[in-house]
């Protein structure tokens, strides 16, 4: 009976222990961290008063370990050693990379932060599962323009003064640290827009042109969607959509940053952008453009333009990728990224065309679509920031790191542009927008000799903010409403969408769940928000 | 009705006969078929799969996915090899632990036995979760990028031990182990030389349990290879060209244009069919070899009356 107990004992201790050992190993981690922090802010006074040479700074060798998403990378020996001779010589660190993929980031990701684990950079961004904001707010990253130790200037002043205004203001969270920023962006397409996915080279079979889309809207694609189906037969459906996006485009709403249950919409003015039109969130399903919407898209389902395998939630994204694949389509819908129609044209074998439904726009969940964060686990986060600088401003190593040693993973063709030699780009292709200033690099090829001059920086750059650019929702006071309006909204919202079912009879019934599930209490904790960050800026 | 009389005495009338045949047949079916169709949409051509999906008649065949696999070269030979490298050390290390640790627990003159069978029985029970796992793995045994990471965290199965433990039990009479004391035999030796091979049957069914565990593994080369091509094996290598494909189709809507783009250099369907084609046929072939010993194991008992 003793020893029972005892043994009892024992094991209830080995398992508390092996319970706080998580926290724990966070916290020792942490602390390291800190020290180096004021070490480092002392021997930047020292360098201020003494004004020495930079590379004292850097005098121990380090290894940066860097978390990136959505490679697919199997040999990168080749590229590594000439990345870490060039390294060595900058910022005497090596690099060692690993390659997340788009199926093993999330989990290893957030195991490795809530670990502890020893990298030092982790690609984050609003919709990857070590989300920026909300780990930011739970202190895994490095504040990066901290006023007492700011990593920015001492060792990122480059990379500050190439960012665009407007990535570098969506980067600013509520984070641990204080509000501020807590990981440096990627300057890739970072602007929203829906647009028409036509398929021209049915179109013209038709006999109509591009022009006849361009000046038609939702609410008249009627005949062209007719004709489509009486030339092709009834197994063809014309329209090939996406509920969601569909819904947010002929509406144009917007998705509401920090709803994480699909029920709110901020609504714009489709022929400004930037233009306040009263802001204010609203209850998407509420409003006379939904219903306008959804009794459209129910005449269009009933004439046979809609796949109803498309209404369905576990079957809408394979048929939508299998029907855009295999060209069955006249319209469809695209969130688009300049260059697309070039991609898309040569995959699908027709002609495609992007008809725009507003200019596009800049709102905050796209420009932290792809950043760079500095772990708070990491025991050089001067040297990580030296890196990140450096890999944002210096052209040899971008492309070196994106498309490899010249000569094996690429060449160069007369007008120096970039051709891709497919046998050694299959063993080591990193996601482009993954990896941080994609405009150092030297155009392909197929994009053209002033792609990014000429057409990616300034469609981008000119892209207007939304009026509530820096607004989003925290929605911790009212989740549990949230969660329940999530289940509501994934019984009603896709087949309403898709005009699957009539909305006459839904409609009524979906708002009123919607009202039992407290809708009016996130509207209105959604505008209390807005409102104060409005009387704020 | 002179078949009648050469029926055996305990067998079952006619027609419960003819209804467990047609139970089992169907049970068969349920298994096979699947694999039948897995191997007959690595043999279609990509175009049959966009325009029909998955059907057992597809309207045109094609090699080309195998040709694709092959042509993958260093990737996929590699990982072929680690999956076999770790799962033969895995298997011969993992049976050896199990066979040491629970022979201690099976000995009734052992003191400690009950704390070891409540030791090991009780992470059963109650794991440390994730996170705490991973910590101590990774950086407190430092147990990272490479193949121990993969082997050693499978090598002790609590349930094995049980297992193993009642087998011992049940099919080594303990006058068989004195004897071989009195005849002068020490531990070890009575353990190797006698113990071992009458426990045949049931080393053979744990070390097929760890084998298929071994080979099918895939989780935990995700957290401690991460990716890393020279420890991967083979089931690793296909669970992520399946889920970059699910997590793209899942985030479409948020990553836009993004997702399309990414999808155009994932692996097609057949290829993945390809993979499975190749992962499952060794494993099966295993089956014959350890067959005989398992039929043993499960007869044993009755022998012993």
């Amino acid at each position: 009976m003793k020893q029972k107990k005892l043994l009892a004992l024992l094991l209830s201790a080995a398992m508390v222990t092996t319970m706080f050992a998580g926290c724990g190993a966070k916290e020792e981690t942490a602390a390291p961290a800190a020290d180096t922090t004021t070490e480092t802010a002392e021997a930047t006074d020292d360098a201020a008063e003494t004004a020495a040479p930079e590379e004292n700074k850097f005098a121990d060798h380090v290894t940066l370990k860097w978390y990136l998403h959505g490679s697919n990378v199997s040999d990168d020996a080749a590229v590594l050693e000439k990345v870490n001779e060039y390294l060595n010589e900058k910022i005497n660190a090596d690099l060692q990379p690993i390659w997340g993929t788009w199926g093993d980031f999330d989990e290893g990701a957030t195991l490795a932060i809530n670990g502890g684990d020893d990298v030092d950079i982790y690609f984050t961004c609003s919709w990857s599962a070590d989300e920026y904001n909300k780990y930011a707010k739970q202190g895994a990253w490095v504040r990066l323009d901290d006023p007492s130790n700011n990593l920015i200037d001492q060792y990122g002043s480059d990379v500050w003064a190439a960012l665009p205004q407007v990535l570098k203001d969506g980067a600013v969270t509520d984070g641990a640290a204080g509000t501020g920023v807590y990981a440096v962006p990627g300057f890739k397409d970072f602007g929203t827009q829906n647009t028409w996915d036509v398929n021209v080279t049915l179109l013209e079979e038709l006999g109509y042109t591009l022009a006849d889309v361009e000046s038609r809207d939702f609410y008249s694609f009627g005949d062209l969607l007719a004709a489509a189906k009486e030339a092709k037969g009834d197994d063809f459906y014309p329209l090939v959509i996406e509920g969601a996006v569909l819904e947010r485009m002929v509406t144009n709403s917007i998705i509401v940053n920090g709803d994480t249950a699909g029920v709110l919409s901020y609504y714009l003015d489709p022929k400004d952008v930037s233009n306040d039109i009263g802001s204010k969130v609203v209850n998407k399903f509420g409003t006379d453009e939904y219903a306008k919407f959804a009794n459209q898209v129910r005449e269009y389902y009933l004439a046979g333009y809609i796949d109803p395998a498309l209404a369905n939630g576990g079957t809408a994204n394979d048929t939508l990728v299998a029907q855009q694949n295999a060209a069955n389509y006249l319209i469809g819908t695209q969130s688009y990224a300049l260059g697309y129609e070039y991609t898309t044209s040569a995959a699908r074998g027709i002609h495609v065309e992007y008809v725009p439904c507003t200019d596009p726009y800049v709102d905050k969940t796209a420009t932290q679509g792809a950043m760079m964060a500095i772990s708070t686990a990491s025991k050089n986060p001067e040297r990580a920031m030296a890196f990140l600088n450096l890999l944002n401003t210096d052209p040899y190593l971008m492309m070196l790191l994106e498309y490899g040693v010249e000569g094996t993973h690429y060449t160069l063709d007369d007008n120096g542009l970039v051709v891709f030699n497919d046998d050694a780009r299959a063993t080591y292709s990193p996601w482009r927008n993954g990896m941080g200033n994609i405009t150092l690099l030297t155009p392909t090829a197929d994009e053209g000799v002033d792609f990014f001059t000429d057409t990616f920086v300034p469609y981008y750059t000119n892209a207007k903010a939304i009026p509530a650019f820096g607004y989003s929702f925290v929605p911790t006071s009212v989740e549990n409403e949230l969660a329940s309006l999530a289940n509501v909204q994934a019984q009603y919202a896709l087949s309403i969408d898709c005009g699957s079912v009539d909305p006459a009879t839904a409609l009524p019934e979906f708002l009123e769940k919607l009202d039992a599930n407290g809708i009016q209490t996130v509207v209105d904790e959604a505008n209390a928000q807005l409102d104060a960050y409005f009387a704020a800026n | 009705m002179a078949k009648e009389k050469k029926r055996r005495i305990n067998a079952v009338s006619v027609p419960t006969e003819i209804l467990i045949h047609i139970a089992m047949i169907l049970f068969c079916a349920l298994c096979i078929v699947p694999f039948i169709l897995v191997i007959i949409i690595s043999f279609t051509s990509g175009e049959s799969i966009t325009e029909k999906g998955y059907s057992f008649f597809p309207n045109s065949w094609s090699l080309e996915s195998y040709k694709y696999a092959f042509e993958m070269g260093y990737v996929l030979w590699r990982s072929y090899f680690n999956s076999f490298f770790i799962t033969v050390v895995g298997t011969v290390a993992s049976v050896l632990v199990c066979a040491l640790y629970s022979y201690s627990l099976s000995r009734k003159d052992f003191k400690y036995r009950n704390f070891f069978t409540f030791f090991s029985f009780f992470t059963m029970l109650f794991g440390g979760g994730l996170v705490p796992t991973f910590v101590v793995t990774k950086q407190l045994l430092g147990l990272h990028d490479s193949y121990a990471a993969v082997i050693i965290p499978l090598m002790v199965n609590p349930f094995n031990f049980i297992v193993m433990r009642t087998f011992f039990q049940t099919s080594v009479p303990d006058e068989l182990i004195e004897a071989a004391a009195i005849d002068g035999s020490g531990e070890y030796n009575t353990l190797f030389k006698i113990v071992f091979p009458v426990a045949k049957p049931g080393i053979a069914t744990i070390a097929l349990l760890n084998a298929i565990a071994y080979w099918n593994e895939w989780f935990i080369p995700m957290l401690y290879l991460r990716n890393d091509v020279k420890h991967m094996p083979l089931q690793h290598l296909l669970v992520s060209m399946q889920r970059d494909v699910e997590f793209l189709a899942k985030n479409a809507a948020m990553m836009g244009a993004e997702a399309s783009k990414a999808m155009q250099g994932t692996s097609t369907q057949a290829l993945r069919m390809v993979l499975v084609v190749l992962a499952v046929v060794p494993i099966a072939c295993a089956y014959p070899f350890f067959q005989r010993y398992i039929v043993a194991g499960l007869t044993i008992g009755s022998v012993k009356g």
